[in-house]
């Protein structure tokens, strides 16, 4: 077990052939505790498997430092980096058993017989792989060949754990199986576990902390619940949650004595008057152009406790979902995503008076796209 | 007419179609076998030698075995071949196949390197590879010939009449097999090698544990293919061997064929002699041959 750190890593592909440079990842820090479960996300170009591979030494760093516990890593081989990689495409090899796939690498180590028999058996027992082990990878289904691959990892004691997008070749349901299986496994081992993927469901749910990656920069890190309700910039605050946050662009100006939020529109623009703490946010920032953002769920029919403000819009569409409905709304500039607790099919135009909570709302500079906070 | 009718006319044509076909192209074959069991050096005659026609002489006479022949005055010599034919026979298994194997390693390596590794003018290298290998290896012979004696002043055992110069130059000539080696490669994921590279192999484990094993059918198809070749390659070995005990079975063949005797007898059963090893060659390399070795391993 390792604490992982990344200082000022970069990484930077030449221009070769017709190919221009890339700034891959752009001198990126981050600090992953020792048995702890990081998830990094993003969309795909965004440096999280380059990143990945540089800790797994696949990749030649171009600038920083990776260290693993207290040593830096950066020109140890991947087999001196105390690392297991569990690979998208499942990587096993094809022409061994599974048993040999297993204890590969405990052979080139030279582990005594005896030993690599008894490593590989408990994996595969934890793993439910027992009366398979002499087949060969080509005879299993999919899942099962995950499974190998993350036997394959376990059966070295690796002091950090590698995952690059392990689910994304499965169909929905071994997924969703396969996700808490290795949620399970890291309770176990609890062992420094890094986790690449860019679906944001894998990351709410299995990560302890997770690192939000766009353009080769690091965006937030913060443990799920808290990038879902503080979210640090507009694209973290876009990115994390389905159906997305509403983000309405407009400004802030005083009316009467009374803090509006104008959204920016040729018509029907929506005012929302602010009040509570929003309202103090908002006077720091009176006559600049902001964001104002607010989660579906966070607008409802009936009015919220404190700091309700009712909006009444016309319905654009409609989706039933059974234990809820998804209501698009349409605003000057957008739509505003409502999730209603009924089970009513809106007409389309229909007006609909919606009450918005204020208490769960966001404001974001448009200019520099991060929170605005206190 | 019924539908299952024309389909069993379309079927008999078919058939006779392939079987034409392949009759056009065993016919020539028959021929050389029916003449190396012909009395007599006649390239021509029954497809089938029977009665006085039949005769062992031209296998006794290749396989070193001493037979009887009726002299055009009636009397009676034994005849024992001078030219060792099985000399060259081996010889020529011996070239053929230690050559086929140092081209599998080399271009094995080279293609690895190609394939998977990043250098200098990589791509530039790999086409200047091929562009050479336009030129046929005859057109170099001067070259060659030079080049083996300017070694054999240094490494006699490398020269000019010596089985490893000829293999040497033989050697030359891989850049195509580079290329299909690396063909193959190229189709293998190279997430493979990582994984193993991250279950502790070095670079070299990782070629020689992993990639090769799911690697056999290219290879097993490079040996074979080079093999032939190499069998039945004459312009350079007859120009590299010069003394008999040397020469490879096709130079030896060429030998039967004087300007004014074709001893088309003799070089019929060398002809067919030299197809042996070819056939066993194939038989044997064909249990790589099996599709599917890398499967399973990724998902596609």
């Amino acid at each position: 077990m390792s604490s992982v750190s990344l200082r000022s890593l970069e990484k930077l592909y030449p221009a070769s052939g017709k190919n221009p440079p890339f700034h891959a990842v752009k001198g990126i820090d981050l600090e992953i505790h020792d048995g702890e479960f990081m998830v990094l996300v993003g969309p795909s170009g965004c440096g999280k498997s380059t990143t990945l591979r540089m800790i797994a030494g696949l990749e030649h760093i171009s600038a920083g430092e990776i260290r693993i516990g207290d040593t830096v890593v950066n020109d140890l081989l991947p087999k001196d980096r105390g690392i297991a990689m569990v690979f998208q495409n499942y990587a096993l090899y094809p022409h061994l058993t599974l048993f040999e796939n297993m204890a590969f690498g405990l052979r080139l180590a030279r582990t005594p017989k005896a030993e690599i028999s008894r490593r590989v058996t408990e994996a595969a027992r934890i793993l439910g792989l027992e009366g398979i082990l002499d087949r060969k990878p080509a005879a299993l289904s999919g899942g099962q060949r995950q499974r190998v691959a993350v036997g394959r990892s376990i059966v070295r004691n690796p002091r950090v754990f590698l995952f690059d997008e392990p689910l994304s070749n499965l169909d929905a349901k071994m997924r969703v199986s396969m996700r808490s299986e290795i949620s399970k496994l890291h309770a176990r081992l609890k062992t420094t576990m890094i986790y690449v993927t860019h679906d944001q469901i894998e990351a709410m749910t299995m990560g302890d902390r997770i690192c939000v990656m766009k353009d080769g920069r690091i965006m937030q890190v913060a443990a799920p619940l808290s990038l879902y309700h503080r979210p640090d910039n507009l694209y973290v605050a876009g990115f994390i949650g389905s159906p997305p946050m509403n983000l309405l662009r407009g400004r802030v100006e005083r009316r009467d004595g009374t803090l509006l939020f104008i959204e920016s529109a040729e018509a029907d623009a929506v005012f929302i008057p602010l009040a509570g703490p929003l309202a103090t946010l908002a006077a720091s920032v009176e006559g600049r152009d902001v964001v104002f953002g607010i989660r579906p769920e966070n607008i409802s029919e009936t009015p919220h406790p404190a700091d309700s403000v009712r909006l009444t819009l016309p319905v654009e569409l409609s989706e039933p979902m059974g234990s809820e409905t998804n209501a698009y709304l349409k605003t000057g500039s957008g739509t505003l995503i409502a999730r209603l607790h009924n089970e009513k099919r809106y007409a389309m135009g229909e007006p609909l008076a919606v009450h918005l909570n204020l208490g769960k709302a966001h404001l974001f500079d448009a200019a520099t796209e991060q929170a605005i906070r206190p | 007419m019924k539908a299952s009718t024309t389909r069993r006319l379309k079927l008999a044509a078919a058939h006779c179609f392939l079987i034409g076909f392949i009759a056009l192209i065993l016919f020539p074959f028959l021929m050389v076998v029916a003449i190396s069991f012909r009395k007599g050096n006649f390239a021509l005659g029954a497809l089938i030698p029977t009665g006085d026609d039949f005769s062992l002489e031209h296998w006794k006479y290749v396989l070193g075995i001493p037979y009887e022949e009726i002299m055009g005055d009636g009397t009676v010599r034994t005849v024992q071949a001078t030219t060792p034919v099985l000399v060259w026979f081996w010889n020529s298994l011996k070239v053929a196949s230690t050559a086929s194997a140092l081209i599998i390693l080399l271009s094995g390596t080279a293609a690895y390197a190609f394939a998977r590794m990043q250098f200098f003018a990589k791509t530039t290298l790999l086409k200047s590879l091929l562009i050479l290998q336009v030129f046929p290896m005859v057109l170099a012979l001067v070259a060659l010939y030079a080049l083996l004696q300017l070694i054999g002043t240094y490494v006699p055992a490398l020269g000019l009449n010596t089985h490893p110069g000829l293999m040497l130059t033989y050697l030359g000539g891989i850049a195509i097999y580079i290329w299909m080696i690396k063909g193959y490669f190229d189709t293998i994921p190279v997430s493979i090698e990582e994984s193993a590279k991250i279950d502790g192999a070095t670079h070299f484990q990782a070629f020689v544990r992993i990639l090769l094993p799911m690697s056999a059918p290219i290879f097993a198809v490079v040996f074979i293919l080079s093999f032939i070749s190499l069998i039945s390659e004459y312009p350079v070995a007859s120009v590299v061997l010069q003394t008999e005990d040397r020469w490879t079975l096709a130079v030896g063949a060429q030998s039967f064929l004087y300007e004014q005797n074709f001893l088309w007898g003799k070089f019929a059963a060398t002809a067919v002699l030299s197809g042996l090893p070819i056939t066993a060659m194939f038989l044997f390399c064909q249990k790589f041959l099996i599709s599917g070795l890398t499967s399973g391993g990724v998902k596609e």
